[in-house]
Parts: C-alpha cells; sequence; structure tokens
C-alpha cells in the first residue's frame, strides 16, 4: 500500500506540468489577447505592447512556459493580471477557504444524508417510503441551480424572511444556510441512488442470506454486512466529490453573492488573467489527484483484500 | 443510535452558530453609515486604474488639481487656483495652503512633480497616462523611454506648479480631474512597496478603513478633509458580496442600489411604493452600432446611410428597453454640459428610403453584399432581444441576412483593435462612456482619423481640421458651434448607428440626503448625510 502510495504521489508532478502546459497553450494560441481585456475601450498598441513586455507575454512560447514552471516550483504563481500587483496567491486564499468550507459542508451533508436516505430506500424498497425518498432527491437534483437558487430565496429571505439574501459571513452563520442546502441536493441524490442500488444488490448476497440464516437481526447484517460492501462503488464517487473541494460553484457564488472560487474563476476566464486560470487549474487539479488518492486508500479501509493486493 | 446523535450534535454545532439574522448589516439610526453595494476594484492606484470599478473608491479616497462641481464645471480641487498664458498652454496652479494628505502631512507641488513624472515612468506600466497626462510636455517622451524627465511639469515653490502642454487644449482641465492626474505620497508608495494600495495616505474626502476584497470595503470620514462640502457620512460600507441587491434593499440591508431591468418595471409603477424612492440619472453614455468602412459593404457610404433608415429604433429601444433610454439620433449624450444640438438632421426611420440607397449605392442590390457578420459581446448563450430586433429589422427592411457572431470581451477587443480587424459590423449592446464631460471625449478620441478608439477606421480630414479648431478655440459658443457641426458630419457619413443613451435608475432611501448621483464617476460622498 505504502508503496502504492509513493508511486502515486510521484505521478502527481508530472500530472501538473501536463495541466499547466495544456492550460498554457490554450492561453497562448486561443483567442483573446490579456491585454485587450487589461486596457478595454482604452487599448492603444503601444500601451498593450509596453504592457505585454511588462508581463513578459512577448516572449516566445517555451520560454514563457518553463519560466513559470520555475516560479511554481517556489511557489510563486506570480501577479494577476486584471488585479495588479496583487500576487496569485493572495487572491486565491480567502476565497479557496470559503469554497471549501461551502463545498465541504454540503459535501459532508450531501453525503451522510444520501447514504441514509439510500440505506432507508434499500430497507423499505417497493414501499411508499423508498418511493417517496428517490422521488425527493431525484426532484432536488432535476431542478437546476439557476432555479432552485432563486426559489430559495424568494421563499427564505424574501416570502419569510428568516434568512439573509445572500454574502458570507462564515460557515456558521444564516448567509451560508440555503447555498450549503442548495450544494448538497446533488451530492444527495448520487449517493442516496447508489447506497439504495449497491444495498438491494449486495441484500442479494448468499452471505447475507447466511447471515440471516445465523438468526442476525436486520440491523446487524445491514450496518455490519450488507454496508461495507455496499461502500466499496460509493468511494469512487467519493473521491470525484473530494477531488471538486477545491472548485468552485460559479452558479451558486453568483446567486447568493459568495466570494469563493468560482467568481474569480469567471472573471479570470472572461478577462484572460492567466496566472490567476492556471492556478485555479492546477489547484483543482491536485484537488482531484489528492480526492483519488484517498478513495483509493479508503478503498483498502472498507476491503482488506484491497490492502493486501 | 450513535450516528443519530452524532448528527444532532451537528446541527446544533450549526444552529447555535447561527447569529440572529437581523444582526448582518445593523447599524446603530443615529449613526452616519451608509452601506451600499460595490465591485472588487482591480487596483487603487490612481495611475494604474482606468476601470471604473477602482475609480469609484479612488475618487474618494485621492484628489487632484481640478475636479468637476455638480454641473460638471471644472473647479479647483487641491489648486485653489490658477492662472492659464494666453497661449493656452501654459496653466500655473496655486496649491491650497490647507491641504493635507491623510496622515497630516501638507500637500506640497513637490509632490505632484513626483506623481506625474510616476504616472509618465514607463515602469509604472500606466495605460492611461497617455490619454490623460499625454499633451503634457515631455509625458509621452518619458512614457517612450526618450526622456528622464516630464520637462512641462515645473515646481515653481511649494504651493506652485506650473503645467506646459503641447498645443492648447481648451479639454485638458477635464483631464486633470482624471485619477491618473491625482497626487500621491512618495514615501507611502516607496514604504509600501508593490502593495501600497493596502493603506494608501490619500488626500481625499474618505480615507481606506478596511478592504477585503470579495467581501467589503469601509471607507472613513477624513476629518481634516481641506474644502467644501466637508464630508458628513462617518463611514461608506461598500459590500462586495451578497446575492441579489433588490432584496437586499427592501429588507434594509443596503441604503442605496442601482436597478436592474429585470426590476425596472416594477419600480417605474407609479403603485409600487418603491417608486417614490426611485432616481433617475442620465449618463454620459451612448450605445451604437459600429461599421468598419473599409470593409464591404459598409465601405460605401449610402449603405452605411440605408442600414440607418431602416432600423426603427425608436420602436426597439422602447421595447426592450421598456421605455428607459432615451434614442440616440445622434453621438452627444443630451445629459452632456455646455452642449446641446437641436437642429441636427438624424438619419430617421425610412425603409423606401433605405432600399432606395442600396439601389443608388455601387452595389446596387442587397445580393451584391458579401456575407454579413455582426459581432455581439456574449458568453456563449443566447444573444440579446437588441441584437435579435436588429438582426430582424435588416432582414424584413432591407432583405438582408445578417450572422451573429457572439465573443467574449477579451476576444472581442481583440478582434476590434486589431489593424487588419476584418469585422463588419459589431455592437448593439456595447457603447462608449465619457471619462470627461466634453464633446471632445467622443467626437475627436471616437472619430478622428487614426485614433486608438476609432475602430470604424473611419476618416475625414475636413473632419480633423475643425476638431483642431474645436480644441483651440477658446470661446464656448463659437467651440460648440464648431462641434454641432462635426456631429453633424459623422451622422450623415453613418460609421454608426446610434442607439441609446445610456439612463442609471437607482433605488435610495428617503432619509438619504443630498445623494448626488453624478452622469459619471467623480467623487460624490461628501454631499451625503443621513437623517434617519
Amino acid at each position: 500500500m505504502l508503496a502504492y502510495l509513493v508511486r502515486r504521489l510521484l505521478w502527481l508532478p508530472a500530472l501538473l506540468v501536463i495541466v499547466a502546459f495544456i492550460t498554457f497553450a490554450l492561453g497562448y494560441y486561443g483567442p483573446g489577447d490579456p491585454m485587450a481585456a487589461l486596457l478595454g475601450p482604452r487599448y492603444n498598441k503601444e500601451v498593450a505592447a509596453r504592457l505585454a513586455h511588462q508581463y513578459g507575454f512577448d516572449r516566445p512560447f517555451l520560454e514563457q512556459f518553463f519560466n513559470y514552471v520555475q516560479r511554481v516550483v517556489r511557489l510563486d504563481f506570480g501577479e494577476s493580471i486584471k488585479y495588479r500587483h496583487q500576487p496569485v496567491t493572495r487572491l486565491l486564499g480567502p476565497r479557496l477557504a470559503i469554497t471549501l468550507q461551502l463545498n465541504a459542508a454540503s459535501s459532508f451533508i450531501g453525503v451522510v444524508v444520501g447514504i441514509g436516505l439510500g440505506m432507508l430506500a434499500a430497507w423499505r424498497r417497493g414501499q411508499l417510503v423508498d418511493r417517496i425518498i428517490i422521488f425527493g432527491v431525484m426532484l432536488g437534483r432535476a431542478i437546476p441551480t439557476f432555479v432552485a437558487g432563486p426559489i430559495l430565496l424568494l421563499v427564505f429571505a424574501r416570502s419569510i424572511p428568516l434568512l439573509p439574501p445572500g454574502g458570507w459571513d462564515g460557515l456558521f452563520s444564516p448567509s451560508a444556510v440555503l447555498p450549503v442546502l442548495l450544494l448538497s441536493l446533488g451530492p444527495m441524490a448520487i449517493f442516496a441512488r447508489q447506497t439504495r442500488a449497491g444495498m438491494i444488490e449486495v441484500m442479494r448476497e448468499d452471505y447475507i442470506r447466511t447471515a440471516r440464516a445465523k438468526g442476525l437481526t436486520e440491523k446487524t447484517i445491514i450496518v455490519v454486512h450488507a454496508l461495507r460492501n455496499a461502500f466499496i462503488p460509493l468511494l469512487t464517487i467519493l473521491g470525484f466529490l473530494l477531488g471538486s473541494l477545491v472548485e468552485g460553484t460559479f452558479l451558486t457564488e453568483t446567486i447568493f453573492g459568495i466570494p469563493g472560487m468560482g467568481l474569480l474563476a469567471f472573471e479570470s476566464l472572461t478577462g484572460r488573467d492567466f496566472p490567476v486560470i492556471i492556478a485555479i487549474t492546477l489547484l483543482v487539479a491536485v484537488g482531484y489527484a489528492m480526492g483519488n488518492l484517498w478513495a483509493d486508500m479508503l478503498y483498502g479501509v472498507v476491503d482488506p483484500r484491497i490492502r493486501r493486493a | 443510535m450513535a450516528r443519530t446523535t452524532w448528527l444532532s450534535l451537528l446541527v446544533a454545532i450549526i444552529l447555535l452558530g447561527l447569529p440572529a439574522s437581523g444582526a448582518v448589516n445593523a447599524v446603530a439610526a443615529d449613526e452616519q453609515v451608509l452601506r451600499v453595494l460595490g465591485q472588487d476594484p482591480p487596483t487603487l492606484d490612481p495611475q494604474l486604474s482606468g476601470d471604473s470599478a477602482s475609480a469609484e473608491y479612488i475618487v474618494e479616497i485621492f484628489s487632484g488639481l481640478v475636479t468637476f462641481d455638480q454641473d460638471l464645471k471644472p473647479v479647483p480641487d487641491l489648486a485653489e487656483w490658477w492662472q492659464i498664458s494666453e497661449d493656452g498652454r501654459v496653466y500655473t496652479f496655486h496649491l491650497r495652503q490647507n491641504a493635507r494628505f491623510h496622515n497630516g502631512k501638507p500637500v506640497r507641488a513637490q509632490d505632484f512633480k513626483y506623481s506625474f513624472e510616476r504616472a509618465c515612468d514607463p515602469a509604472t506600466a500606466s495605460f492611461t497616462a497617455d490619454t490623460y497626462l499625454g499633451d503634457i510636455v515631455g509625458c509621452r517622451d518619458k512614457l517612450a523611454h526618450h526622456a528622464n524627465e516630464v520637462q512641462g511639469v515645473e515646481v515653481v515653490d511649494d504651493h506652485t506648479l506650473r503645467i506646459t502642454i503641447d498645443q492648447p487644449r481648451v479639454y485638458f482641465l477635464s483631464k486633470l480631474s482624471f485619477p491618473a492626474s491625482f497626487v500621491l505620497d512618495q514615501e507611502n508608495i516607496e514604504r509600501g512597496g508593490d502593495t501600497w494600495t493596502d493603506q494608501p495616505n490619500g488626500t481625499g474626502p474618505f480615507k481606506l478603513a478596511e478592504i477585503q476584497l470579495g467581501e467589503r470595503i469601509i471607507l472613513e470620514r477624513n476629518d481634516d478633509y481641506y474644502r467644501e462640502p466637508k464630508p458628513q457620512l462617518e463611514r461608506i460600507e461598500f459590500e462586495l458580496a451578497g446575492g441579489s441587491a433588490m432584496v437586499r434593499y427592501e429588507q434594509d440591508e443596503l441604503d442605496m442600489i442601482q436597478v436592474g431591468m429585470n426590476d425596472i418595471e416594477r419600480v417605474t409603477d407609479p403603485n409600487n411604493p418603491l417608486n417614490q424612492e426611485l432616481r433617475q440619472v442620465e449618463s454620459l453614455g451612448v450605445f451604437y452600432i459600429e461599421f468598419n468602412v473599409n470593409q464591404p459593404p459598409f465601405d460605401d457610404v449610402k449603405v452605411r446611410q440605408a442600414f440607418n433608415h431602416a432600423l426603427d429604433r425608436s420602436r426597439i429601444i422602447n421595447v426592450v428597453y421598456k421605455k428607459t433610454r432615451p434614442v440616440a439620433w445622434g453621438i452627444i449624450p443630451p445629459s452632456m454640459p455646455n452642449y446641446d444640438n437641436p437642429d441636427l438632421k438624424p438619419l430617421e426611420f425610412d425603409p423606401d428610403l433605405a432600399r432606395e440607397l442600396i439601389a443608388e449605392s455601387k452595389y446596387g442590390d442587397v445580393s451584391e453584399f458579401p456575407d454579413i457578420t455582426f459581432q455581439v459581446l456574449g458568453a456563449g448563450g443566447a444573444t440579446g432581444r437588441v441584437i435579435e430586433a436588429i438582426v430582424a429589422s435588416y432582414k424584413d427592411n432591407l432583405g438582408v441576412d445578417i450572422e451573429v457572431q457572439q465573443t467574449d470581451w477579451a476576444t472581442f477587443l481583440t478582434d476590434l483593435n486589431r489593424p487588419d480587424n476584418t469585422n463588419q459590423m459589431w455592437g448593439g449592446e456595447a457603447g462608449w462612456i465619457a471619462d470627461y464631460p466634453d464633446p471632445h471625449n467622443f467626437l475627436d478620441v471616437l472619430f478622428r482619423c487614426g485614433s486608438s478608439q476609432n475602430h470604424s477606421h473611419y476618416c475625414n480630414p475636413a473632419v480633423d481640421k475643425l476638431l483642431d479648431e474645436a480644441a483651440r478655440e477658446q470661446d464656448n459658443t463659437k467651440r460648440e458651434r464648431i462641434y454641432r457641426q462635426v456631429e453633424q458630419i459623422i451622422v450623415d457619413e453613418a460609421p454608426w448607428v446610434p442607439l441609446f443613451f445610456e439612463v442609471e435608475y437607482w433605488l435610495v432611501k428617503p432619509y438619504v440626503k443630498n445623494a448626488y448621483l453624478p452622469p459619471m464617476i467623480m467623487p460624490k460622498f461628501q454631499y451625503y448625510y443621513l437623517e434617519h
């Protein structure tokens, strides 16, 4: 397991270089000049050339790329083009903290409630409870964020003004309730469906029948024998979910006015703020790589056969 | 059971962590604290800013020699008075004796000299210095590495500054109101390094108390402000995040907001209580369709005129913008001070005349036109209703099929600024907002041969001659007459189809008094006070 872990970690820098190279190339060869975005209607080609020289954008592609990699190794992601003289790390830091809190809380609620509902649905398979649960979670999942968000705001901030209509005052504040609830609907539906399907499949296995024949209680059978095995396919999804913790959620952040990574990523893309775009891309790549690594390690915890392999 | 307990505990922690909803943005009734929405400023360095989001804060924290009064007339700011030489090239500014930076240090002519030198230093990488300070002798040379000093800025004594410009330019004083000309504290910049704007030592009516990008910016009153009106608000809290502005305004979390198109009908309804709080501001902005006069079929003036006559602007603008914007028949917004053009002859809606003009053009018929592409701003979604209406009008009235190409901001601008730009027409939902209230900022900047902002490549030497004449003319009446003539020529030669003039709608709580809403970005909060 340790050797596997080391091997996977050694791959990470190579993965990041590949991701950075692709992002860099897209920026370099793609349409849209960052200087045009920066200067806007005041564009003047002499000024644009002067600024491009200052940012090093007039150098050959490979030279720019290698300079960038050298800086990133020292954890220097450069300065933003739009937010002048602002180091990228300074821009990302507070936003990343907000996005992480938001995603972690909604993922946690989504996973815990989703697994719980999935187990209940599997246990009451074919009954009204099962149908209500599956219909409910799928409805939550099916309504797009840009519809569900404003409805939640309309109900809980305008009609019954229980909660603020947006902003971010920290995770343990009323401002977090609606966005966390909205973001938890996605993982909740996926985990409820997967848990239900996994449990139903596992409950048909011979060893469950054997456990029943031994006279074990239904609760012991579900918790000790069935759930553990039903968990394995869920871990793959969990890996992706962990990876997405650093990813901004543009729509939700826009609707609720939350200053997270999503809004910054969108602004950076439209403004061709390459240093910020590449830093965010690398961060998301690290997030997914680490998330999947965690999931792989959890396979071993849940199923000792994998650990030994 | 254990899991149930654990979950209950989590829910309890979350619920206990919740402050009361009403506590958000709560301000005591007797406090002079104004709560408004803001945007993240890309910079607070006056010489690096060129965007409205930054300028909104900069004009309150810093100041310069000249500013505008509420009639948009240039008035003394840090300069107490000035003299202009007879040839109109030398400006001598006499600084206020009582002017101080926020840290109490007196403002001297040497501070201005330092500030202008820094703005024109290529190492500063200011992209507005060329436009706003480029008229000063030596600034462009320094920007181009051909000089080490801006010779046109001289310190006469601690409180006297002399500025020499390359030729008489009546609008020069207006340019000095722009942030690139503001005074900066050398010590503040040298000590603070690249992040000196975290604690800027300005001279404006408000000081920066807190900045949290993405969250909030708080400005505090400068009690030692040097001129009237002295600021009365103790604090201005700019919320940089926070969801629906309208809901927050209705919940009394914000004291004033700009109203978006979605809420316009509601607030303009006289039966809605919010209508009492509605304020309307005619901005110095114009929206238009622009033609590339070098590209067929718009290389023929008759085709361009036909495209003007074929568009029922009144109908489109009144329907799409719900009668909230005046239709533009000319170039210069009606809110422009000291300018009016009542005799302007517009290219009015007349589809028959439009078809005649096409028949008279070198193309003879629309079937001889090449494919026409209309480049518009957008991010991959459906185009706006104005664009749809424009395309449909040209199809109905001229029988021309126009293909819409949607591009994002960066690509749109990159294409526009390419010298070999082959796009034929663009705009519709893009426009020009004035930097200073002078017809020069529209007619000269946008239509002079070879101007960086003249994207249509329209060029008429006769117009340039008139523009030169207007720039020199000291008599306002004569100057207005020249600009009227220029505007008429441009309307007739039709490099644009002007669409509408920008109007902003604001909701302002009744207890916010003296809430001056200028048609352009300039200091305004020093006029405000609250009366709960």
